[in-house]
């Protein structure tokens, strides 16, 4: 029975995990056109406990994407330099929605895996009730 | 008393089985995005239940004698899936856990039917039917 607690507690981590990437996703998406606006993205990685994986993920540190920011040539906007240019987002928007399905899959993928270990554990205990 | 029939115990122990494997196939897909996690996976079954009927198992018979460590973490052998490897080094594959997950389920749907109609068997031998 433990067996079945570990699952809910491993997939109840997994689907934490993938909605804070989701949240960050809709951030990105969010700020897409806003001047100077940096990509977030992060990684995941296991949570360990006293030196040993413990099988649950976490979300690792946001980072910010290092990638050059574009140039947009707009001389009526506020923030345009001398030549009429300013700093756009390096958020890329079919990327961001990409990412979003990805985490929308394993999402889902975690969601059926609770599900599945909540069945069995009530079709553990249909024996005790007979 | 029905451990020792030979049918409740390899009915029991499938369902053990299936719970544990369940744990690991939750891990995997937990961590199906984390950089660097290799697939893991139990060994089938029937090598395990005869392993642990083969294996003499260390007979506790006081408070101060050394308890057989626990199966379940022997149980799990790192086995890397066939699948593909992902540019950050994840093996994960979401299609063949789901299948294995489905395959788990069919397993414990086994054990408990199998366990289930061999206690009403015994209720019938007793006397007292369903």
């Amino acid at each position: 029975m433990s067996d079945m607690f570990q699952t809910l507690a491993v997939s109840a981590s997994g689907m934490k995990a993938q909605a804070t990437r989701l949240r960050h996703v809709s951030e990105n998406i969010a700020n897409a056109d806003t001047p100077g606006y940096r990509r977030k993205t992060m990684g995941f990685q296991q949570t360990m406990e006293a030196g040993r994986a413990t099988g649950l993920v976490e979300t690792g540190r946001v980072q910010l994407d290092q990638r050059e920011l574009p140039k947009i040539f707009d001389p009526s906007h506020p923030l345009a330099d001398e030549n009429g240019n300013y700093d756009g987002s390096n958020v890329d928007l079919v990327v961001e929605i990409a990412d979003a399905r990805e985490a929308q899959r394993s999402y889902e993928a975690n969601l059926r895996m609770f599900d599945q270990a909540r069945q069995m554990s009530t079709r553990l205990l249909e024996l005790l009730r007979r | 008393m029905y451990d020792k029939l030979e049918i409740f115990q390899m009915a029991g122990g499938l369902a053990a089985y299936s719970s544990s494997r369940q744990s690991v196939i939750a891990g995997n897909i937990a961590n199906a995005d984390t950089p660097g996690y290799r697939a893991r996976d139990i060994a089938p079954f029937s090598e395990t239940y005869r392993a642990d009927n083969n294996e003499a198992p260390l007979r506790a018979t006081r408070a101060g004698h050394i308890a057989q460590p626990n199966a379940d973490s022997t149980f799990i052998r790192q086995i890397d899936s066939p699948g593909a490897t992902a540019p950050n080094g994840n093996t994960v594959s979401l299609e063949t856990e789901m299948m294995k997950a489905a395959e788990v389920r069919v397993h414990q749907d086994l054990a408990l039917s199998v366990y289930q109609t061999s206690l009403s068997i015994l209720r019938t031998s007793l006397g007292r039917g369903r």
